[in-house]
């Protein structure tokens, strides 16, 4: 630490640092466009020049070390005159069409050419153009507009790992494209829209829609993973005004989630929330017709009709099903009532089929490190996990620890393409994966280390175990969770369980589990879970978020339960065509964009939101409605006045919880290996919740491999089909034909489904038998 | 001194007499007498009146959808939507001044980037339905299609000024 004096002011600076991060410190703006701070040093644009004592020329600010006593000036004759200098450069190739530009008004090249550009330009000669290239459905590109900065290109090779842009040509002719014309197959793209200081690099789905001055800026709360990633949602309409409503969403700076950036799931599934997609108000069904009535109509009726089955059968006929992404408080109300109405019957594990020693598990799955710990791993092991697109954001940490010099090493049945370097891959079938998982606990409890991976956990200093869906959603997820946590303890290594949905955290705390009430406290009876609820049909169901034809792991037995139950209820903010043939009473609730609420997320971080636009239509919170309902059904204690009392009551709760550690203790290794296929589910990562699957941008980036069930190319052989022929999928006697695809990452007898696309709606009967067979139109 | 000088001229009815010089000067000069609204007195290029939108001769529509004079004008008068046209250009799905709101300050003309939006010269119109008074963008391009003749030679007579 030395001081270094900037414009008279004497500023601290550190070792290695350059001038332009010690005036940022210090607060004084130096103009920049190549530099960013997550980003390597490039020096390309120049438009930092600044004045330092006893040096000749002007140096770049951002490539210019600070040592001590330096004086830099950055506001002298002579550096004005080169910043001058350098944008009448930058704008003699630049288009100048800031009208129809939707960067116009956020722009960092009209900033700056408000304070360093003449109003008369002297340059009379042509312009430059250059040809667009489409590169996908989420960033448009205007490269005439582009001054060559190359923060996209360093995005791509540095943070994302994707090597797609780069520049070619020199000097005039340089531009930046993909060098082979194609979409960009990232899943955080959308971040070089936000890098990209002038208007080349826009967003797609917004385009042309909205102009920054427009809108209003709220504080936010990312509802797809478990990161909770921290966003700033954009609004434009009167507040208050039925016509407000949500543009688009851009990260909010946090440091220790999401750093600067967004996944483009996150960025980009605001387009579902568009009112097409919307339910308006409360519906019910009477003789077959849906009726659209007033709320008092529906919750009466849908109250009515509860009290009577419960009156008339066993209150625990009565089962309740909540997607994880819904917000605390509106799991914590679900789960009251359900219990207060006699049943424990509620559950939000919509992918799991193990359910045993769930009285083991802590009070809610997560993390025993921050996720900002990631970086600094030596080795981590990624067990059934695509970490790259269940939780992006994570995946880029691994990356950055990748980069850093940790060994990487993966046991999983699906192949996943990875965009850091896997040291060890372990490449099982489902049921060689808990053999995998032993060997490598049998090869840290004896002392000969045959395992690689073994080798590098113990010899790292840092290392953690990564649990994905896979792991979670397999046959046998508790072994697969015992196995790991004894690797971790033989090799102290660091546990996460990356979990479904924004709140599945959350959803333990608040009790939407069968065997425990919120904040963790024992309950005395333990209710159905998410599979038994279904597999021993109830008379009556609640499905809260949940659409039974692609969240849930049992759909066909889930549909075929709830096609039989006296009454279904649902909240929603969107009425599937299952729904219409299953449901009783639709209520409308707010997605999290018209809601309060709170998300807990993998580190047990409580991140509160407010709601950014009123409810569309009559659409209500599902919070409010939810409070309605237990005092329609006279239940006591649900006069909340705001969202937050809600959290309090639970955060009082929580404050006399003991919940142990994870005590998930090794059972004996009971192999169960299937008869003919294994089925593996995959839920593609624009898929994962009603609000992303009706995301018209994000869904056409699925890739083909997504909108086909895949097998090995063996599997292929062996039934005499070639790829996107259609094969015939039997489970339980449900059937489907559907195209298949040669898959190179799927182990041989393996079927991948992939679920949350219209393609397998309603199919998939957990890990029950299945059949493949060549399809009928080929027989 | 000048206490005196006021007694005087309040004696003497001075300033009466100043005022009647004006009112005997028009009485005796020559008489103009404008039959309106047959005969109109001749007005400015800049006049600004009723509202209209300009194409280019080609028929497009000049208007891009910048939302400039959305920003500026002082009376929130003017509403605008817009999307990507087929042919991937910028342009409005609505545009429309509320004439009640508007109070003929001509900012958005200034603002506009391609002279799109214009004050014609065109005071003479009135409203007699509730509603009528939003001018949707059909109504803008039909008034500014009807004058735009004198719309380009007012402009072009006004160039040097601008
Ligand atoms: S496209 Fe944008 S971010 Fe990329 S080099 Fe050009 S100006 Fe920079
Ligand atoms: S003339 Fe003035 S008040 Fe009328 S629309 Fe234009 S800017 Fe608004
Ligand atoms: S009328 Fe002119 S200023 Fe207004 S949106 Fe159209 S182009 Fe922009
Ligand atoms: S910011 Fe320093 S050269 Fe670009």
């Amino acid at each position: 630490m030395f001081t270094i004096e900037i414009n008279g002011k004497s500023v601290e600076a550190n070792d290695g640092q350059m001038v332009i991060d010690a005036a940022d410190a210090a607060g004084i703006y130096i103009p920049r466009f190549c530099y960013h701070k997550k980003l390597s040093v490039a020096a390309n644009c120049r438009m930092c020049l600044v004045e330092v004592e006893k040096m000749g020329k002007p140096v770049p600010a951002c490539a210019t070390p600070a040592v001590s006593g330096m004086k830099v000036f950055t506001q002298s004759q002579k550096a004005l005159d080169a910043q001058k200098a350098v944008m009448e450069f930058l704008l003699i190739n630049h288009p100048l069409d800031c009208p129809i530009c939707d960067q116009g008004g956020e722009c960092e090249l009209q900033d700056l050419a408000l304070c360093y550009g003449e109003d008369v330009g002297r340059y009379t000669e042509g312009k430059r153009a250059v040809a667009d290239e489409d590169i996908g459905p989420l960033v448009a590109t205007e490269m005439t507009r582009c001054i060559h900065c190359t923060r996209c290109v360093r995005f791509g090779t540095e943070i994302a790992g994707f090597r797609e842009l780069g520049m070619t040509g020199r000097g005039e002719k340089s531009r930046i494209g993909t060098y082979v014309k194609h979409f960009m197959q990232s899943e955080v793209s959308g971040n070089i829209i936000d890098l990209c200081p002038v208007g080349a690099l826009t967003s797609k789905p917004y385009r042309f829609t909205a102009r920054a001055w427009e809108m209003s800026q709220h504080r936010s709360i990312a509802p797809h993973d478990c990161l909770g990633s921290n966003i700033y949602v954009h609004t434009r309409g009167y507040e208050y005004s039925d016509f407000r409503e949500v543009m688009r969403v851009i990260p909010r700076e946090n440091e220790s989630i999401n750093e600067t950036w967004l996944s483009d799931r996150d960025r980009f599934s605001y387009e579902g929330l568009h009112k097409d997609h919307r339910l308006t108000g409360p519906m019910i069904r009477k003789e077959g017709k849906w009726l659209q009535v007033d709320w008092p109509t529906a919750l009466n009726f849908a109250a009515n009709k509860l009290r009577d089955i419960i009156n008339s059968k066993k209150p625990d006929q009565l089962a309740a099903i909540a997607s994880p992404s819904s917000t605390l408080e509106e799991l914590y109300l679900l789960q009251k009532i359900v219990r207060d109405l006699g049943s424990n019957n509620i559950d939000h594990r919509l992918h799991q089929s193990d359910f045993s020693q769930q009285e083991n598990a802590p009070l809610f799955p997560g993390m025993s490190t921050e996720l900002a710990s990631i970086d600094s791993m030596d080795a981590i092991l990624l067990v059934g996990s695509d970490i790259r697109r269940e939780q992006p954001l994570a995946g880029l940490r691994v990356r950055k620890a990748c980069l850093n010099g940790a060994t990487i090493m993966r046991i999983g049945s699906i192949d996943h393409d990875v965009n850091f370097k896997l040291s060890e891959n372990v490449h099982t079938t489902p049921s060689t994966l808990v053999e995998s998982l032993q060997a490598v606990v049998d090869s840290l409890t004896s002392d000969a280390n045959k395992s690689s991976i073994a080798k590098h956990l113990k010899n790292s200093e840092k290392s953690l175990i990564i649990l994905g869906d896979e792991a979670q959603s397999h046959s046998q997820a508790t072994l697969v969770r015992a196995l790991c946590l004894e690797i971790a303890k033989l090799s102290n290594a660091k546990i996460a369980i990356m979990t479904l949905g924004a709140n599945s955290a959350g959803a333990w705390i608040a009790g939407a589990v069968p065997h425990r009430k919120a904040a963790g406290e024992n309950s005395s009876a333990v209710g159905l879970n998410a599979q038994t609820m279904f597999s021993q049909p109830r008379a009556a169901y609640i499905l809260l978020n949940v659409e039974p034809e692609h969240d849930l792991i049992h759909s066909s037995t889930a549909i075929a339960a709830l096609m039989a139950a006296d009454f279904v209820m649902s909240l929603s903010p969107y009425m599937s065509p299952v729904h219409a043939d299953l449901a009783d009473v639709l209520l409308p609730i707010a997605p999290f964009t018209e809601t309060d609420g709170t998300f807990v997320n993998v580190e047990g971080k409580w991140q509160s939101f407010n709601a950014v636009s009123p409810p569309y239509g009559e659409v209500r919170p599902g919070w409010k409605v939810l409070r309605v309902f237990g005092n329609l059904l006279e239940l006591n204690g649900y006069d909340y006045i705001c969202a937050s009392e809600v959290r309090n009551e639970l955060e009082k709760l929580l404050q006399h919880s003991n919940v142990p550690t994870d005590r998930t203790s090794l059972e004996k290794n009971t192999s169960n290996k299937p008869k003919g296929f294994e089925i593996l589910y995959e839920w593609p990562a624009v898929c994962v919740d009603n609000v992303s699957r009706r995301a018209n941008a994000l869904q056409s980036i699925l890739m083909p491999l997504q909108r086909t069930v895949s097998i090995s190319s063996e599997t292929a052989k062996d039934l005499g089909i070639q790829s996107e022929q259609l094969i015939t999928l039997k489970q339980s006697d449900r059937e489907i034909t559907v195209p298949a695809r040669i898959d190179a990452r799927i182990p041989n007898t393996c079927v991948l489904v992939p679920k949350g696309v219209s393609l397998t709606s309603g199919f998939g009967d957990g890990f029950a038998e299945i059949t493949v067979q060549r399809g009928e139109s080929h027989a | 001194m000048k206490r005196l000088i006021k007694t005087v001229k309040s004696f003497t009815l001075w300033e009466l007499f100043q005022g009647l010089f004006v009112t005997g000067r028009a009485f005796f000069g020559k008489k103009i007498t404008i039959q309106y609204p047959e005969e109109e007195t001749p007005i400015s290029p800049r006049f600004r009146g009723m509202l209209a939108l300009r194409r280019y001769p080609n028929g497009e529509e000049r208007c891009i959808a910048c939302k400039l004079c959305e920003a500026v004008c002082p009376a929130a008068a003017i509403t605008i939507e817009s999307e990507e046209r087929e042919d991937g250009s910028r342009r409005t799905t609505k545009y429309e001044i509320d004439a009640f709101k508007c109070i003929n300050c001509g900012f958005c003309e200034e603002a506009c980037p391609v002279d799109s939006i214009v004050l014609t010269p065109e005071m003479h119109y009135h409203i007699e339905n509730r509603g009528d008074n939003i001018l949707t963008k059909e109504k803008l391009l039909a008034i500014g299609d009807l004058y735009e003749e004198r719309l380009a030679a007012d402009r072009a007579a006004d160039e040097k000024y601008r």
